[in-house]
């Protein structure tokens, strides 16, 4: 039976998921020119220094799009059907793809603020970032 | 050949070490840093870009991605050990033609093993993007569209009229896999993919080939006397990628289209082949060719006939949307339908005028935008 994805934790991204599982969205912080990046990168993508730090998002924004998935790549995900998958803009502006799960959801509408969550997987170790409506829980 | 007017203007270097656990994406950026440190240049000067590694499809984009580098022209710089000094003469290629000023090359290697830069694209997606149920492009692509539909006000019957049109071609069309009629109804029925992507929105995987065939103009004569001639062409690879708060509705064809239409004049191009993965990138490229206004190609699209017969024609033989797509090759499938066009070879789709066309590409949808590449070129027939 297929599991669903984990992510593949690496060098640069660790401090990341490091920060969910304890229930913090960490951006990274570029501390050469003071950009905030994600997806976490090698360097930063304002200046190319490496030298970057990790600083923890409010974890709220606001739904900058979404889709409802019917047909998710990975089958393991089927049982879920239609899932809420968004672009989410943080109130750091910076865009990230997640998804928004909980009550309310099926009448999300672009502009609606939401909150981060933090998901249990299928390892212990490893809590995913997905997000809620804000005032709807 | 000798050649006259491209010059080295520096270098940079890392230190080395046996078994560097580095990041490789940190080593090229920090050689490249270098280089940029000795010339003076700085990163938006950098127009070409190529590395040279043992890659995977698309690599070099994709670390352009984790860098935030925008370009103008990107390079896989494959051919093993060749490939630095391959890399060099096609990115003097390059600036001879004037597409670029600067091209910076980088190759490198590290030990450190993990997908951050063994496969930058597979990194991004295992662990920011697969692990909350997308279903791929169709995902990705649902986004753009939602944002287009809301901010602007497009309707489905707007988007619809692209794939419609494109059938309408397709009937014409021997080599097209989907022929039968298409209406609107059947349209917006179709089963719901991503969305508001659906079935009728996506491109039906397929096999096939094909292949082009360029010459110099001396040549060329001797070969045919049906001349197609490359007027103009271009590319940009990234669009806003290093801002966190993207445009998701605009394209790097943008940039493309300024730089065809220095040379052509938009009313001059009578064909439009637009690369069809979707219906909506085909509008959202019709307004970044810049034949509307942002935000009005859902109006455009309504008044105007887009199929080989109208005054609009767009994927005249039907496009991917109802040939279908044959992997990558369907970069090729608008450029050998905008060859047939100008030769006259169209048959039962041939349209009316067909001096000059338009073909676009576009590849791969990067994280929280929309293309990673784009680029286009314009064709012209003279006899
Ligand atoms: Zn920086």
């Amino acid at each position: 039976m297929a599991e669903k994805n984990l992510p593949k934790i690496n060098p640069i991204d660790r401090p990341f998921w490091q920060g969910a599982a304890e229930g913090k969205f960490m951006l990274q912080h570029c501390r050469t020119c003071g950009k905030l990046q994600f997806f976490p990168r090698a360097v930063c993508t304002g200046c190319f220094s490496a030298e970057l730090d990790w600083t923890a998002a409010r974890g709220e924004g606001k739904v900058h799009s979404f889709t409802w998935v019917f047909v998710p790549r990975n089958p393991a995900f089927k049982g879920e059907v239609p899932i809420c998958y968004a672009n989410v803009l943080l109130d750091e502006s910076v865009i990230v793809e997640s998804r928004i799960v909980g009550k309310g959801v099926e009448e999300i509408k672009l502009g609606d603020r939401v909150r981060v969550v933090f998901q249990d997987t299928s390892d212990p170790q490893i809590k995913l970032p997905v997000f809620e409506l804000a005032g709807r829980s | 050949m000798r050649r006259k007017k491209v010059c080295f203007v520096g270098y940079g270097s890392t230190e080395y070490s046996r078994k560097s656990e580095e990041p490789l994406l940190r080593h090229y950026a920090r050689a490249i840093g270098a280089a940029l440190e000795q010339t003076g240049l700085k990163k938006t000067d950098i127009g070409g870009f190529s590395v040279t590694t043992q890659s995977s499809p698309d690599y070099s984009p994709h670390v352009a991605e984790q860098l935030g580098l925008e370009l103008d022209w990107v390079l896989n710089g494959d051919y093993g050990g060749a490939g630095g000094v391959m890399s060099i003469r096609r990115a003097a290629d390059a600036i001879e033609a004037g597409h670029i000023d600067v091209a910076v090359l980088v190759g490198g290697n590290s030990f450190d093993k993990s997908v951050t830069h063994q496969r930058p694209l597979e990194y991004q997606r295992a662990n920011y993007v697969d692990v909350y149920g997308y279903g791929g492009p169709n995902t990705l692509m649902a986004l753009v569209q939602r944002r287009h539909m809301e901010q602007y006000g497009t309707t489905l019957e707007q988007i619809g009229r692209i794939a419609v049109a494109q059938r309408e071609s397709a009937r014409a069309n021997p080599q097209a896999l989907l022929r039968e009629p298409m209406t609107m109804d059947d349209y917006l029925k179709s089963r719901m993919i991503s969305d508001p992507i659906r079935l009728f929105d996506c491109v039906m995987p397929c096999s096939g080939a094909e292949c082009v065939v360029l010459a110099s103009e001396e040549r060329a004569r001797t070969i045919t006397d049906k001349l197609v001639y490359l007027l103009t062409d271009a590319e940009r690879v990234h669009y806003q990628v290093g801002d966190m708060l993207p445009d998701k509705t605009t394209f790097g064809i943008k940039v493309v289209a300024d730089r065809l239409f220095k040379e052509v004049r938009r009313e001059e191009i009578d064909l439009f082949e637009i690369y069809d993965d979707y219906p909506i990138a085909v509008l959202i490229q019709i307004e970044d060719l810049g034949y509307c206004k942002k935000g009005d190609g859902g109006k455009f699209v309504e008044s105007r006939n887009l199929s080989f017969k109208g005054d609009f024609p767009v994927n005249t033989g039907g496009g991917q949307l109802s040939v279908g797509q044959a992997g990558l090759a369907g970069g090729f499938l608008h450029i050998v339908e905008a060859l047939r066009q100008l030769r006259g070879e169209a048959g039962p789709r041939q349209a009316k005028k067909a001096e000059r066309a338009l073909v676009t590409g576009i590849g791969w949808l990067s994280y929280g935008r929309n293309l990673g590449t784009t680029a286009g070129l314009v064709m012209e027939r003279r006899s």
